[in-house]
C-alpha cells in the first residue's frame, strides 16, 4: 500500500484511493462538488483542487482524479489552494440565482456551506445572470431548477452508470450550458429519488418533501427499509415525532449510497389514518387484550391454537413469539408463510429492490431453522385451527383465505388479516422501536427507536412479553439488548454477534455450512 | 447556591412612613404646579385621546409587506421560525402554482403571547417581508386565540392603523381593498 502524505500528515492507503478519500482518512475533508465515491470522476467542478509536490515544484491540480502512489505529496490548506477555492466558488456562483429562501436545499447545501468556509468574496458582478428553466416537472418525484445547477454532472453521471436510463443531459455551451431531459421525456426509472440525494445544490429536488419543513428542523435517525428483503441502510429525518422523508445512507456491502423510491416511502405510513392505535377485542377497543387473548388461548388448548412468524416483524419478535410458545404452548403448531401483503408491488430488478417485500424473511428462516418444525402455507392449510396468532405478517393475503376459526392479529397497519381477527393488538412501526432485521444478504441491521410509538403500540417483543404473562411464563423479552443476547447464545448461527458491535452496518451470519476442519494427516505407520 | 440577601434596614424617617409619604406628595404637587405654570411642556399625556410619539425604531406590533404586484413579499423561508427565541412564530409553507416566488406561506401565525418584542424576525427577513414598525403599542384581546395574529390581521396593519382604519386608509390612497395596488395587476392565484 502506498505511502501518501497530506499536509505533512504520513498515511498508508490502498493503491489507486483518491486524494480525495486518502485527505478524509487522514482527517481533511477537501471541498467537492462532482465527485461522488459510487460515480466514475468527472473532474468538472475544479472545487478539489490541491496543491501537489512534484519535482517541478507546487503544481495544483484536482484531489478527485489524483490516485494514491508511493511518496504522493499533496497541500490542501496552502494559500494558493485558498485562493483557488474561493476564484472557483465566484465562478459557479456567477449566474447563481440565490434563491436560497425559497429553494429546499439551504441548510444543506454546498454551496451555502463552502461560500461560508471558502467564498465569503464581495460581488463583482455587473452583468445580468443568465435565466434558465425554473421549476420543470421533470419525473414523478423530481423538481428540476436548472438556474441553481452548477453543472456538476453527478445526475448525468448517476442515469448513465447506475440506472443505464441516460436521461438527463448538460445542454449548450459556454455559461448558457443548462441541465435538461430530452424534449417530451421524464424520468421512468425507480430510483429518481438518489438524484435529489446527490445534487449538492438546489437544481434536483424532491417533490414528496417540497417545501414540507426546513432540513435544520429535522433530526436523522440510523434505520434500515422495510420495504423489501434487501433492507437498505436509511436515515430517518423527523421533528417532533413526525417522520419527513427517509434518506438512503452510506453502505458499501448492501446499497451503496442508493435507494429506490418505493423504499422512500415505506415509513410514510407511520402516522396514517389506518394505523391500528388501540387493542380490540371482538370489534370493541379494550384497555388491555392480553389477557382476554391469552384466555382464548387456554380455551382453545395447544393442539388447536396455531402462530404465525412474522416475515415483516423483527428478529426480536419473532424470538418472542417462539419464546411463548416454548414456554406456555409446548404443543401448539408454528408456521411461516411466504408471499407479500396486500398492495405490495412485487417489483425485483438487478439493483436494489427485491420481489420479496419482507424485510426479515432470512431471519424467519433463521429462526425457524434453530426452531424445527415450522410449517409451511400447505400445513396451515390443512391444520385444524380454532386460534391463530399472527405476528404481523397479512396472512388472509397470502393464504387467499382464511385458514382458522379465529384470529388473533399482532400488527402496525389494517389489512384484510386485521379486519377478521377478533383480536387485534397495536405494535409499533419500524422507526418507533431498537430491534433487528435479517437482509436477504443475512446480514443483521440494527434500526433505531426514531419517534414515539403512535397510540398504546409497543414494539411487539414487549406487546409478546406481555402475552407471555398473561399466560403465565413471559420470555424476558422487554429490552432489546438482552433479547438479541439471549438470540445470540442459543441460535448457533447468530453465536458471537453482539447488538452493540453490530454498529451502523451491520454483521453477516454465520455462514450455514461451518467450513470442515482439514482432516489430520495420518500419522504413516512406521 | 446563592445567599438571601439581608434586608435593608430602615432609617428612623422611613420606618415612620410619614417623611416617605409627604416625599411623594412634594413631587406630585411639583408636576401640578409646573403644569400649571408652563403648559408648554405638559407633563401628562391624556391617554388615550393624546397619544406619546413613539420613535422611529420603537417595535410595535408586526405587519407583513407586499410586493408591488400586490403579493405578499413573504416567501415562508422560514428564517423567522428558526430565529425566533419565544418561538412564537408559526408559518405553514405551500406552493404558489402560478407565481414566480413558488413558495408562500399558508398561514404565518404569530402568538403575541408568547413575542418578545426582540426583533429578530425583522432583522433576519432576507425579503423586507416583516416589520415592526407599526407602533401599535396595544395589543390586547379578550381571548388567548385572538392574540394571534394571523396572515391576513397583519398585511391589513398598514402603516401603523388597525384593520378598520387600514381599510379607510386605503380607500383612501385609491388602493383595492385587499391591499392590491392595482386589482388588474394581481397575478391570478397571487397568494396572499
Amino acid at each position: 500500500m502506498p505511502k501518501v502524505k497530506i499536509n505533512d500528515v504520513e498515511i498508508e492507503v490502498p493503491a489507486g484511493t483518491n486524494m480525495i478519500e486518502a485527505a478524509k482518512l487522514a482527517g481533511f475533508d477537501i471541498p467537492h462538488y462532482c465527485y461522488h465515491p459510487h460515480l466514475s470522476i468527472a473532474g468538472n467542478c475544479r472545487m478539489c483542487m490541491c496543491e501537489a509536490e512534484t519535482p517541478r515544484g507546487p503544481v495544483l491540480d484536482i484531489a478527485c482524479n489524483m490516485q494514491a502512489r508511493e511518496g504522493l505529496a499533496i497541500r490542501t490548506e496552502s494559500d494558493k489552494v485558498k485562493a483557488v477555492r474561493k476564484s472557483v466558488m465566484e465562478f459557479l456562483l456567477v449566474n447563481h440565482p440565490l434563491d436560497c429562501p425559497i429553494c429546499d436545499q439551504s441548510g444543506e447545501c454546498r454551496l451555502q456551506d463552502y461560500y461560508m468556509d471558502h467564498g465569503q468574496y464581495d460581488s463583482r458582478g455587473i452583468e445580468a445572470k443568465v435565466g434558465k428553466h425554473k421549476r420543470q416537472d421533470i419525473g414523478d418525484l423530481i423538481v428540476l431548477d436548472a438556474e441553481r445547477c452548477v453543472q456538476c454532472s453527478r445526475c448525468v453521471r448517476f442515469g448513465d452508470e447506475v440506472t443505464g436510463t441516460g436521461d438527463l443531459r448538460l445542454m449548450n455551451r459556454g455559461d448558457h450550458t443548462e441541465i435538461g431531459m430530452f424534449p417530451g421525456t421524464r424520468l421512468e426509472h425507480d430510483y429518481q429519488g438518489n438524484l435529489a440525494d446527490i445534487c449538492p445544490v438546489g437544481a434536483l429536488t424532491n417533490k414528496d418533501f417540497r417545501f414540507e419543513r426546513r432540513v435544520w428542523y429535522l433530526r436523522e435517525t440510523d434505520s434500515v427499509c422495510t420495504g423489501c428483503s434487501t433492507s437498505c441502510n436509511t436515515k430517518v429525518c423527523h421533528q417532533e415525532g413526525e417522520v419527513f422523508r427517509t434518506l438512503p445512507r452510506r453502505n458499501d456491502d448492501v446499497n451503496r449510497s442508493w435507494m429506490c423510491d418505493p423504499g422512500r416511502q415505506c415509513n410514510s405510513g407511520v402516522g396514517s389514518l389506518d394505523r391500528i392505535l388501540r387493542p380490540t377485542v371482538d370489534g370493541v377497543a379494550v384497555p388491555d387484550a392480553f389477557e382476554t387473548l391469552a384466555a382464548r388461548i387456554k380455551a382453545a388448548g395447544a393442539g388447536r391454537t396455531g402462530f404465525v412468524m412474522g416475515s415483516g416483524a423483527s428478529l426480536e419478535a419473532n424470538w418472542a413469539l417462539l419464546q411463548v410458545v416454548k414456554a406456555n404452548c409446548p404443543g401448539a403448531k408454528v408456521f411461516s408463510v411466504a408471499g407479500n401483503n396486500a398492495g405490495a408491488i412485487a417489483k425485483s430488478d438487478g439493483l436494489l429492490m427485491d420481489a420479496d417485500k419482507n424485510p426479515n424473511s432470512a431471519g424467519v428462516a433463521l429462526l425457524a431453522a434453530w426452531f424445527g418444525g415450522i410449517g409451511g402455507a400447505e400445513d396451515l392449510r390443512a391444520a385444524d385451527l380454532s386460534l391463530l396468532v399472527v405476528l404481523e405478517d397479512d396472512i388472509i393475503t397470502r393464504l387467499g383465505g382464511n385458514p382458522a376459526e379465529a384470529i388473533a392479529y399482532f400488527g402496525t397497519h389494517n389489512n384484510p388479516t386485521a379486519e377478521l381477527a377478533s383480536i387485534v393488538i397495536p405494535v409499533a412501526h419500524v422507526v418507533e422501536m431498537d430491534a433487528t432485521y435479517v437482509n436477504r444478504q443475512e446480514r443483521v441491521q440494527r434500526v433505531r427507536r426514531a419517534t414515539n410509538p403512535q397510540g398504546e403500540a409497543v414494539p411487539a417483543y414487549q406487546a409478546l412479553e406481555k402475552l407471555g404473562a398473561a399466560l403465565g411464563r413471559a420470555p424476558g423479552t422487554s429490552m432489546p439488548t438482552a433479547t438479541f443476547s439471549a438470540m445470540a447464545r442459543a441460535v448457533p448461527r447468530m453465536n458471537g454477534l453482539d447488538y452493540k458491535a453490530l454498529g451502523a452496518s451491520g454483521r453477516l451470519l454465520a455462514p450455514t455450512v461451518q467450513p470442515v476442519a482439514p482432516a489430520a494427516p495420518v500419522a504413516e505407520a512406521k | 447556591m446563592a445567599l438571601p440577601k439581608p434586608q435593608k434596614v430602615l432609617t428612623l424617617s422611613e420606618s415612620s412612613y410619614l417623611v416617605e409619604v409627604l416625599k411623594g406628595m412634594v413631587l406630585t404637587m411639583g408636576h401640578l404646579i409646573k403644569n400649571i405654570f408652563d403648559q408648554d411642556r405638559f407633563r401628562t399625556i391624556e391617554y388615550p385621546d393624546v397619544r406619546k410619539p413613539m420613535t422611529a425604531r420603537y417595535r410595535g406590533a408586526h405587519r407583513l409587506l407586499l410586493r408591488p404586484d400586490g403579493g405578499l413579499k413573504c416567501v415562508a423561508c422560514m428564517c423567522c421560525p428558526t430565529v425566533c427565541p419565544a418561538k412564537c412564530i408559526n408559518i405553514v409553507a405551500g406552493e404558489a402554482e402560478n407565481d414566480p416566488a413558488e413558495k408562500f406561506p399558508i398561514t404565518f401565525d404569530i402568538d403575541m403571547l408568547r413575542c418578545i418584542y426582540c426583533g429578530f424576525c425583522v432583522e433576519a427577513c432576507p425579503k423586507d417581508a416583516i416589520r415592526m414598525d407599526t407602533k401599535i403599542y396595544e395589543i390586547n384581546a379578550y381571548t388567548r386565540s385572538d392574540m394571534v395574529h394571523s396572515k391576513a390581521y397583519m398585511v391589513n396593519l398598514m402603516d401603523g392603523l388597525k384593520p378598520e382604519a387600514g381599510a379607510a386608509y386605503r380607500a383612501e390612497q385609491g388602493l383595492a381593498p385587499d391591499g392590491y395596488t392595482n386589482a388588474d395587476s394581481a397575478p391570478e392565484g397571487s397568494p396572499r
